[in-house]
């Protein structure tokens, strides 16, 4: 062993209980890392496999749509019934459904509930029917009727508006006002929504809703809702957030079609000018919804996911196709994004604390060696070996870092994975998935806790190798 | 072949002068000194006279602000740090006042030191180190620590520790500086006796003039001058000159 070496590994030894609190430190957020990620892999796994059991079905939508406006409201599609029909003809065994989108605030400021957003989507329910079979997931109240006050023959209240910050100065005013007569359009909404609105949000209430129309612009709509139904998908993010009106409403209240006249006549009420009837166009939507065939067990759905595109790109070219496994992976991505963040947030912390402990103590034994320092010195020691000295420390202590982080995580990855994860899946399925480590982790997880210590200890190594001897020597006798 | 009197270490007009608190401190004022093969140099003078600084020179530990340091002929003001170090590991032995011993490290690790740092063969040193520690009276102590010997024996590893690289000179300063008298002398007998057996080459820096007497050259320094040299004065004038200035503060 060089004599570098063999002091770096001298002064561990005399230091062995700081340095094993720094080592120990360093290694379980090491285990940290390796686990999250070994946890994120397993996630994309189950995304995969949820694929494989699920569906392969796939949303069209206008091509400057991104995979985020699916969560939110979709540009217009003129030709929507067109496109749905060129489908339906060219894979007669596909099942198609158009969606109108909006998004929505709500809230009654006055009555203390804070305000909300949502998201609505617009079905025309037998057609939905068929695609997502909604109707099976309400849980209180009712789906659509026949005779739900789906039209009105009216244009709502619009309003244009500079910017959001001014969007509570109209929302509980002149709309709530104006539409107080008026028999509202039916509505389903999200049961986690009517958990975290009790007061509001519950089966038979009428509230308004504030809903913009104009995808990303600035205009918006104030119309008056009733509750007719609760449902749940089974996932309560999205049903705090998804709210479901008829199609038709939705393009009404958006414009979707021909206006007739320039008077709205309310009967037993009145006639006001200015809000225009509307003949709304069922051919324009903003998603078409296409459901494949279900996909057998073991038989690569997600293979079959990426044909469905490329079917559906070669009969509705220029559209925008997503597949739920896309759907998935971008849920999974974004939870992931957050998780990733939050890992590498905290994992810069600790780490940066380690760092300064390390550069801290080695910083300690410069002053209290160094006498030894100039002793080696004398003895003709190099600059470059002092340095190496410190240098090899911080090379010691991240190398037994990063294997203990990489032995403490694998061993509870065994222990773990020796008791099994398993996940139940809706269709009855049940998977046995392990962590699922990547050797980049492992690389990472050994790399990065050696060159933040050999980063710690070169501004002390630095620093000693400095040293001239005499002053070293003198320096020492004075430390003694 | 090498020149039997040519000096091991000259210094030709060598200055040191340090900066305090924005004034000059002369250390050392135009010093020139040779130091022959097999001498027993002893310097002395009271505090501040520039003994250490001297002796600092003379060890490459320092480089002077004016003048040169030859060692074996060798300008020193020419070569590189990395040169200089090469050239006081393999030529010069240290033995410090308060022995600057390893304390992690067994008396033999500690002896064999200086020899690893030059990147010399373990066995061989491990062989040599236990011969030497021999001849310091010392080898039954050789698996110990250091620092679980008295001062003597401590002395005694650190002589050894010097001449592990077989070096032209052995600079030792204040050597007996921490030791009590009967140590001090035990010490001062094993240099002497290493003079001459071995023609080991001893610089050495003392403020006790009974100590500086085993010296056979004896040099007086003051106010970063040399005073008297004992190869032009005898012994006895130079004591005589150094009592003269006993009024003053020696260390």
């Amino acid at each position: 062993m060089s004599i570098s070496r063999s002091f770096a590994w001298g002064e561990i030894k005399e230091h062995k209980f700081i340095y094993a609190i720094i080592i120990v430190v360093i290694g379980l957020t090491m285990t940290s890392f390796i686990l999250e990620n070994a946890y994120l892999n397993y996630m994309m796994q189950v995304v995969n496999d949820t694929t494989k059991i699920l569906t392969a079905d796939a949303a069209i939508t206008s091509p400057e749509c991104n995979i985020r406006d699916l969560y939110g409201t979709q540009p217009t599609i003129e030709n929507a019934r067109e496109i749905a029909n060129r489908i339906e003809k060219a894979l007669p065994e596909y099942k198609t459904a158009i969606r109108v989108t909006a998004q929505a605030t709500y809230g009654a400021g006055a009555s203390g509930e804070a305000v909300d957003g949502c998201t609505i989507q617009g079905i025309n329910p037998e057609e939905d029917e068929k695609v997502t079979n909604i109707k099976n997931k309400i849980v209180e109240g009712r789906f659509f009727e026949k005779d739900d006050p789906i039209l009105r023959g009216h244009t709502p209240l619009y309003i244009e508006v500079k910017g959001p910050g001014n969007l509570p100065d109209f929302t509980y005013g002149s709309g709530q006002r104006l539409l107080k007569y008026d028999k509202p359009y039916p509505i389903i909404v999200g049961a986690t929504a009517a958990k975290i609105h009790p007061s509001i949000i519950k089966v038979g209430n009428v509230l308004n809703i504030i809903i913009s129309t104009s995808g990303r612009g600035t205009k918006y709509a104030t119309v008056t809702v009733k509750i007719i139904g609760l449902y749940e998908s089974g996932t309560p993010t999205l049903d705090a957030m998804i709210w479901f009106m008829h199609a038709d409403s939705l393009r009404e209240i958006k414009g979707y079609g021909e206006i007739k006249g320039n008077e709205w006549h309310i009967p037993g009420v009145g006639t006001f000018r200015g809000f225009c009837p509307i003949e709304v166009d069922r051919n324009i939507g903003d998603t078409i919804l296409v459901k494949g065939p279900e996909p057998l067990h073991q038989l690569d759905p997600i293979g079959q996911a990426e044909q469905l595109k490329n079917a559906l790109e070669s009969i509705v070219p220029g559209m925008k196709i997503f597949s739920w496994h896309d759907l998935l992976v971008y849920a999974a991505g974004s939870m992931q994004d957050v998780v990733t963040i939050m890992l590498w947030g905290s994992m810069a912390v600790t780490l940066l604390l380690c760092g300064a402990a390390i550069k801290y103590v080695m910083d300690s034994i410069v002053i209290r060696k160094t006498r030894e320092i100039g002793s080696l010195k004398a003895f003709g020691a190099r600059d470059r070996t002092i340095f190496k000295i410190f240098l090899y420390q911080g090379l010691f202590i991240g190398s037994l870092a990063g294997i203990l982080g990489i032995l403490i995580s694998v061993l509870v990855m065994n222990i773990i994975n020796w008791y099994g994860v398993s996940v139940q899946f809706i269709a009855g399925t049940q998977l046995d998935i392990g962590f699922v480590v990547n050797w980049l982790t492992i690389v990472i997880a050994l790399v990065l806790p050696v060159l933040l210590s050999i980063l710690a200890a070169s501004m002390p190594a630095k620093r000693a190798s400095m040293l001239p001897p005499v002053e070293a020597l003198r320096k020492g006798e004075m430390a003694l | 072949m090498k020149n039997k009197r040519m000096p091991l270490i000259e210094l030709r007009n060598v200055s040191k002068i340090y900066t305090q608190y924005g004034t000059e401190i002369v250390a050392l004022n135009n010093v020139s000194l040779k130091v022959l093969p097999g001498e027993f140099v002893s310097i002395v003078g009271p505090s501040g006279s520039g003994k250490s600084t001297l002796l600092h020179c003379m060890g490459l530990l320092d480089r002077p602000t004016k003048g040169k340091v030859f060692v074996e002929g060798r300008d020193t003001s020419k070569i590189t740090g990395k040169e200089i170090a090469t050239l006081r590991g393999k030529k010069i032995g240290f033995v410090f006042q308060n022995y600057n011993l390893i304390p992690r490290l067994t008396v033999l690790d500690n002896v064999i030191l200086p020899g690893l740092i030059i990147g010399k063969d373990e066995a061989k040193l491990t062989s040599k180190a236990l011969e030497l520690l021999e001849e310091v009276g010392i080898k039954h102590r050789a698996d110990h620590k250091g620092v679980h010997l008295s001062g003597g024996e401590q002395q005694r590893v650190a002589i050894a520790r010097a001449l592990i690289n077989d070096p032209i000179v052995i600079i030792a300063d204040e050597p007996t500086g921490a030791l009590d008298s009967e140590s001090s002398s035990e010490i001062m007998e094993l240099l002497a006796k290493l003079n001459k057996d071995r023609k080991v080459t001893i610089v050495f820096v003392s403020h006790d003039l009974d100590i500086a007497r085993y010296g056979r050259r004896n040099i007086l320094l003051k106010d970063g001058k040399i005073i008297k040299d004992s190869k032009e004065s005898r012994l006895e004038e130079i004591l005589k000159e150094a009592s003269k200035t006993s009024k003053e503060v020696w260390r």
